[in-house]
């Protein structure tokens, strides 16, 4: 088989895999009483050391009635107080192709701001895609660059008289895709725009805030929703009219004082994005609190 | 248990297993509850804090109310409490929190509470 032909199927296969592909997950954030946990969809707005393994994922049919699996992990490291760095990587099965070898992930984030009264925080930060890292069409032949904008907003500033509103809290991300090359193997690698929010309810915000909750597990559960979409904005006329793709993904995250486990079903929002109920589901350790004296800590300046 | 399990891989790999980000587990008076006039508030968090670096505030219908010095209580590093100098009259009662922890994590929280 030709360079020219494993090139053309890595490209095809990583097109077809792309809408459903689930993001890494990253660090979770604590800004004033809010917890913003790890979520599976979009990037929390914290920094933090902490490590997601595994991260497990199961989703039934592509446009093109792919099946994959995957098991990834991701690491993340602070180097300052307020700024981090990451590498990730993953297994991926899809049918008809076997496993394979992800491309290799690396990522620096910078915590921008963190209101604790307004438990409000966002942070600014990119991940590459490092091509040709994959194994088995797994992957891409060009790195992608992916800068985002991600944020979060607790509502435990509403009034009192709105108790039982203030444990929700949202995040959002804005990012793009930027390839760096506009073709590979005569195909199109086109930008595209990354957006999506989360809205969680926080039970352990509503035990320590609201109300206290006697049972123990109930305390630790926060219900999720995750919306996750994409839509090429520049250089894909040959791949026909630009359409969003995206997922939403209810679920629970089950936060423990070091560690929390997330899992979510994920729903394609149209035929574009694919067919069929998928599932994903993370176990996260949070560094910063298991080893707060060596690697949960930055390398320089001090704890946060 | 899990927490047990993971402090001993961590022990295994030659790592201190300590654990931070004090989080309110449980308070007297109850967060949102009612009470008859309590002596004290009294914070139990996910971990152990320091009294010299932590506070807690209370106000009520008044403003704020004069306490005593937040300590730990005895043999019980992850709860924090302070003294109330006299009897609170019936009414609405905020109080809020900032601990650091043992490993020097700051957190905070407030809630409410009634006195019957």
């Amino acid at each position: 088989m030709s360079s020219r032909t494993l090139s053309v199927q890595a490209a095809s296969l990583a097109l077809l895999l792309a809408p459903l592909s689930p993001a890494p997950a990253l660090a979770h954030a604590v800004c004033g009483s809010r917890v913003f946990p790890a979520t599976l969809a979009i990037d929390d707005p914290g920094v933090g050391d902490e490590v997601a393994l595994p991260t497990i994922s199961y989703l039934p049919a592509s446009l093109a009635g792919v099946e994959q699996a995957s098991v990834s992990y991701n690491y993340t490291k602070t180097i300052f107080p307020e700024f981090g760095i990451s590498f990730g990587q993953g297994a991926q099965f899809a049918n008809g192709q076997g496993w394979g070898r992800t491309d290799l992930q690396i990522g620096a984030k910078d915590r921008l701001f963190c209101l604790p009264d307004w438990e409000l925080m966002g942070s600014v930060g990119v991940n590459v895609d490092i091509g040709k890292t994959y194994t088995n069409f797994m992957g891409n032949d060009f790195n992608n660059y992916s800068p985002a904008l991600d944020v979060g907003l607790g509502f435990g500033g509403l009034p009192k008289s709105l108790n039982f509103l203030r444990p929700f809290a949202i995040t959002a991300s804005i990012g793009e895709d930027m390839p760096d090359q506009k073709f590979t193997a005569g195909n199109q690698n086109p930008t595209n725009l990354n957006w999506g929010f989360t809205i969680q309810y926080s039970l352990p915000y509503f035990n320590a805030n609201v109300a206290q909750i006697d049972n123990a597990i109930l305390k630790r559960l926060i219900p999720i929703t995750e919306f996750n979409f994409s839509r090429p904005i520049a250089n894909f006329d040959t791949l026909g009219p630009a359409v969003t793709t995206g997922t939403v993904q209810p679920g629970v995250i089950y936060a423990a004082d070091s560690w929390q486990f997330a899992l979510e079903a994920v729903l394609p929002i149209n035929s574009a994005s694919g067919r069929g109920v998928g599932v994903v589901g993370e176990l996260h350790f949070y560094l910063d609190d298991l080893m707060p004296d060596t690697l949960g800590r930055p390398i320089f300046g001090g704890r946060k | 248990m899990k927490r047990m399990i993971l402090a001993a891989v961590l022990s295994l790999s030659g790592v201190d297993a300590a654990f931070a980000h004090a989080q309110l587990q449980s308070a007297s008076p109850p967060v949102g509850g009612a009470v008859a006039a309590p002596q004290e508030i009294r914070l139990t968090f996910s971990e152990g804090v320091e009294p010299k670096f932590s506070s807690i505030a209370l106000s009520g219908p008044g403003g704020a109310i004069v306490t005593g010095a937040a300590a730990t209580a005895a043999g019980d590093n992850h709860t924090l409490v302070v003294k109330i100098g006299h009897p609170l009259a019936p009414g609405s009662y905020s109080v809020k929190w900032r601990v650091t922890s043992t490993d020097t994590h700051r957190t905070q929280g407030g809630f409410d509470f009634t006195v019957k």
